[in-house]
């Protein structure tokens, strides 16, 4: 079986079991299982196809339906970049159908019916738009395959009036989102100037047109890919979109479909975007295209885009309306890599390429590791609802005594996010920090870019500690332990443990042994098709070091094994250091300056924290905190006692 | 085989020195500063010894635990202080560090954050009310405060095209093309907000003893408290000396003994500037102090700007 028969064999298999689950609906746990088994099989089955075209380097398109009147065919070509983001899909929908099966039993009121199969289409329509090459017929075939599911599952819980609107929304952005990628084709599509395989809209025909195109009339191309950024910034979240349908549509659709929503659906724009940037120019002509101006204008919008996804995550909490702000801002990352490399790419710089493939790379790897931390986290906001019952984080907060196998998966997933060493996020952020900061002579703004990145990594950091902090660690609100004593036991069952942890190791596996991923993102560049990107394939991003640890140029070094027995070695010290006295060890309450109790109105809510840093990062805030004080009243009396005098007087 | 053997018994021999060291003069350095607080402030001051005390008392006393899951605020203060007594293998401290092959600036900037992420696990889970507002506390300052180093370092790596911290945090600030404004701007910057890092007066505003009574420390009691209290000594010690690094390098030049205890001496002028500021000033409110660590990263920026540019 080739790697193309084995992705249409996995997408019919999604398709057929749709069917199936439709028809055993009305016995929710057996379609639940039911959906897991298709999912399985056709996991496998694209896993065994992405396996394949790693393994063997480049192949041919393959090419299936063909009307060539219309320029429609069916022709899949699974190269490396596709394969890559198949492996993801796969890889993450198993554990979210797997997670399903309990889930779906806190929706007593609505149907599996209108959930199984939609979601088996959607994952399939995903396989689709990651290996197709046609830009036209089957790209709106595989659009509206995953879009109109999409739009299904994001009203699952129809009754509320909210979710419709979000659903609408949704439905709405990526209809235009299609358009655009549509109009942008047509723009470029015409006769094949030469070679290509005959069909008009066929990647390979219009990419055989463009540097005839880009000669010509310049501007026309510009448009067209002005519209490419469009569309596909619309589906990743890229400001000034994101904000319009995200944070709105991730919250809404059932947890396990968030998930799959944000760590697989929003990467099929990252994957649009690298294919139509990187790969659409043939490489022997790179030199008419404005590599380095794209480049640029994505760099600044996924500055723009990581900054205000994250400061907007700040304000938020309501824990899956957080975690989709957090997704606007990953995404950002991705986006500013891949600007990062075409602007390395576009110096024309031998010296400069490898720090471009490391660039890329990292936005490579941060696809990956996002949509492994991510779906985690949803999965982890999933049972917090699941068990709680509610996803305000103002009304949780202990819940680690009382789910504490959950607490410790969302915790490696809130660090993992937050680019804590040791962890996958940490791996991937520091590629394109080390692209950005060493990529300098591509844009003396560059460094500028890098370090807001690293100021919203410490961002990321703040709202998932408010995130862990206020539902997970903390005394039990009153909430809580209402729900803990009426249900008995809280923590979710071990199918949906078995889905978080699952992702969790990935989460731990990725971020100790960095040579691996990299190794794979080796491999998956060597095998891309004809184009720019394919100089990512000529050159390792990085070499594999001691311990498994890679290097890149400037001297770029990440061993985190060794960070990782280091830092653990301290605690080993430290924890010696601590039973030195013998000193015995007491449970009490907290102290309270003299009340007895602890009362609910007591405690510190996530409303409560960062306040002045929620108020600094919106505009009007940062101008009222800029303002000089006004005058007392009281420091305009002459007779008045002394500053610091009275009651405000604490002594030091 | 054996050489390499060699080589990794050698490293980590150094590794157990280097944290050796500054686990012994940690305690030492917080005796004199106290002395130093003292004497500014007329008074007698403990002698320099207190800091040993100090934590050898608390390592021997009971542990009141408040936390629900009280093994996640002990973790955290192990994890604080692993973190740094990992830093003391990844700095240099005199001489080249022992893992400075395999360690990298980027590195560098994440362990500061780990450091205090520890901190703030403890805080968030103990849980009471006024630990969570000095967690709140902390984390506004320390996501202000970690962009600031981070482009310190950053600068330098622009400057000398390398991200080995030996390059990027060893004077590479100053190793511009043109006259190192880029440099001195951030030499100003960090000057201003460096209390911060080591959570002194006047920016020691998630701890303010007067007001929150150490905020996030709180509820921390005996062995766990001590950890901390050593962190923070070490702290005060390790950050000085990075500051020595990044700003001041100068003098190293005859190597060996000598650049070692000049080193040093760099690194008690900091400390002894940082104590001198604590000991004249009061402490900013949390919305001052926030709002001058923006000023101060906004400054940062602008002359990351300006190390890209070739300054």
């Amino acid at each position: 079986m080739s790697p193309g028969q084995g992705v249409i064999a996995s997408l019919l298999t999604c398709l057929i079991g749709a069917v199936l689950c439709g028809l055993t609906a009305s016995r929710r746990r057996l379609t639940g299982w039911l959906a897991l088994a298709v999912t399985a099989l056709s996991s496998g089955l694209a896993l065994y196809a992405a396996g394949k075209a790693l393994a063997l380097g480049s192949i041919e398109p393959e090419m299936f339906l063909k009307v060539e009147s219309l320029g429609f065919a069916l022709t899949l070509h699974i190269d490396g970049l596709s394969a890559f983001f198949i492996l993801l899909i796969a890889s993450i929908a198993l554990p979210a159908v797997f997670y399903s099966i309990d889930y779906m039993e806190t929706y007593p009121e609505y149907g599996v019916g209108r959930y199984y199969p939609v979601l088996l289409v959607f994952v399939a329509a995903l396989y689709g738009l990651v290996s197709t090459t046609d830009m036209m017929w089957f790209f709106f075939i595989f659009w509206q395959m995953m879009t109109i599911p999409g739009f299904l599952l994001i009203r699952f819980e129809h009754r509320r009036a909210e979710n419709r609107r979000a659903a609408l929304k949704f439905l709405v952005m990526m209809e235009i989102a299609c358009l655009a990628t549509m109009i942008g084709a047509e723009m470029l599509a015409g006769a094949p100037a030469d070679g290509g395989t005959g069909l008009k809209y066929d990647f390979a025909s219009v990419s055989s047109r463009l540097p005839g195109l880009l000669e010509q009339r310049p501007v026309w191309v510009a448009v067209a890919f002005g519209l490419f950024l469009t569309g596909f910034g619309i589906k990743l979240g890229m400001w000034p979109f994101g904000r319009v349908w995200l944070p709105d549509a991730h919250p809404a659709a059932p947890s396990p479909m968030s998930a799959m929503l944000s760590g697989v659906m929003l990467k099929t724009g990252v994957y649009g975007i690298m294919r139509y940037f990187l790969w659409l120019v043939p490489l022997e002509r790179r030199a008419a295209y404005p590599a380095w101006e794209w480049g640029a204008v994505m760099t600044v919008l996924g500055t723009i885009t990581l900054l205000t996804g994250t400061a907007g995550a700040l304000k938020q909490e309501q824990t899956k309306r957080l975690l989709a702000f957090h997704s606007i801002g990953q995404l950002g990352y991705i986006l500013f890599g891949v600007g990062m490399a075409m602007m390395l790419l576009g110096m024309d710089d031998p010296r400069l390429e490898p720090l471009a493939v490391t660039a890329f790379a990292g936005a490579l790897l941060h696809t990956l590791h996002h949509a492994t931390f991510k779906s985690l986290l949803f999965l982890n906001a999933g049972s917090v609802l699941w068990s709680a019952g509610t996803q305000d984080l103002n009304r949780l907060g202990g819940l680690a005594r009382w789910m504490p196998w959950t607490a410790v998966a969302a915790l490696i997933a809130s660090f993992s996010i937050s680019g804590v060493p040791g962890l996958n996020g940490f791996i991937s952020k520091w590629a394109l920090y080390v692209a950005g900061v060493e990529g300098w002579p591509a844009a003396s703004w560059l460094p500028v870019c890098t370090a807001i990145a690293i100021l919203t990594s410490a961002l990321t950091l703040a709202s998932f500690l408010k995130f862990f902090g206020a539902a997970f660690l903390g005394r039990s609100s009153a909430w809580v332990g209402q729900r803990g004593r009426e249900r008995g036991r809280l923590e979710v069952t071990w199918r949906m443990q078995t889905a978080q942890w699952v992702l969790a190791v990935i989460c731990v596996v990725a971020g100790l042994l960095p040579a691996v991923t990299f190794g794979l993102v080796q491999l998956a560049l060597k095998a891309g098709h004809d184009g720019l990107g394919a100089v990512f394939g000529t050159m390792s991003p990085a070499t594999p070091a001691f311990l498994a640890g890679v290097r890149t140029v400037g001297h770029g070094v990440v061993i985190a094994v060794l960070v990782v027995l280091g830092i653990g070695a301290g605690m080993a010290v430290a924890w010696l250091l601590s039973r030195l006295g013998g000193a015995p060890r007491r449970r009490v309450a907290p102290w309270l300056c003299g009340y007895v109790t602890h009362e609910d109105a007591m405690r510190v809510t996530a409303h409560g924290l960062y306040g002045h840093l929620k108020s600094g990062l919106s505009p009007r805030g940062w101008a009222r905190m800029m303002r000089p004080p006004a005058p007392r009243p009281r420091d305009r009396r002459a007779d008045a006692p002394a500053a610091g005098a009275g009651s405000k007087e604490f002594g030091s | 085989m054996g050489g390499e053997l060699k080589t990794i018994a050698g490293t980590a021999a150094a590794c157990v020195a280097q944290v050796l060291w500054v686990l012994l003069l940690a305690p030492l350095v917080e005796g004199l500063v106290r002395k130093l607080t003292a004497r500014i402030q007329s008074r007698q001051g403990p002698p320099i010894w207190q800091g040993w005390f100090d934590l050898l008392k608390l390592l021997g006393k009971e542990d009141l635990e408040a936390a629900e899951v009280p093994w996640l605020p002990r973790a955290a203060a192990f994890l604080s202080l692993g973190t740094l007594l990992f830093m003391a293998c990844v700095l240099p401290l005199g001489a080249a560090p022992p893992l400075g092959e395999q360690t990298d600036a980027i590195l560098l900037v994440h362990l500061v954050t780990l450091a205090g992420l520890g901190a703030l696990m403890a805080g968030f889970g103990a849980g009471g009310t006024y630990s969570l507002i000095g967690s709140s506390r902390e984390v506004m300052v320390m996501v202000l405060l970690e962009p600031l180093l981070a482009v310190a370092v950053v600068a330098g790596a622009v400057h000398r095209n390398s991200l080995a911290v030996a390059e990027a945090a060893r004077g590479g600030v100053f190793a511009a093309e043109g006259f190192p404004w880029s440099g001195l701007v951030l030499l100003v910057v960090i000057l201003l907000a460096f209390p911060a890092f080591v959570q002194r007066v006047p920016f020691d505003v998630a701890e303010a003893e007067t007001e929150i009574m150490e905020g996030w420390l709180m509820e921390c009691s005996g062995p766990t408290l001590a950890l901390f209290k050593y962190t923070a000594m070490l702290k005060l010690v390790l950050y000085s000396a990075l500051f020595v690094n990044l700003f001041l390098p100068w003098g190293e030049g005859v190597g060996g003994v000598g650049a070692w205890l000049w080193f040093w001496v760099k690194t008690g002028a900091v400390i002894a500037l940082v104590a001198t500021v604590a000991a004249a000033h009061a402490r900013y409110r949390t919305d001052q102090a926030v709002r001058w660590f923006g000023m101060m990263l906004a400054a940062a920026l602008g002359a990351l700007w300006l190390a890209g540019l070739g300054y």
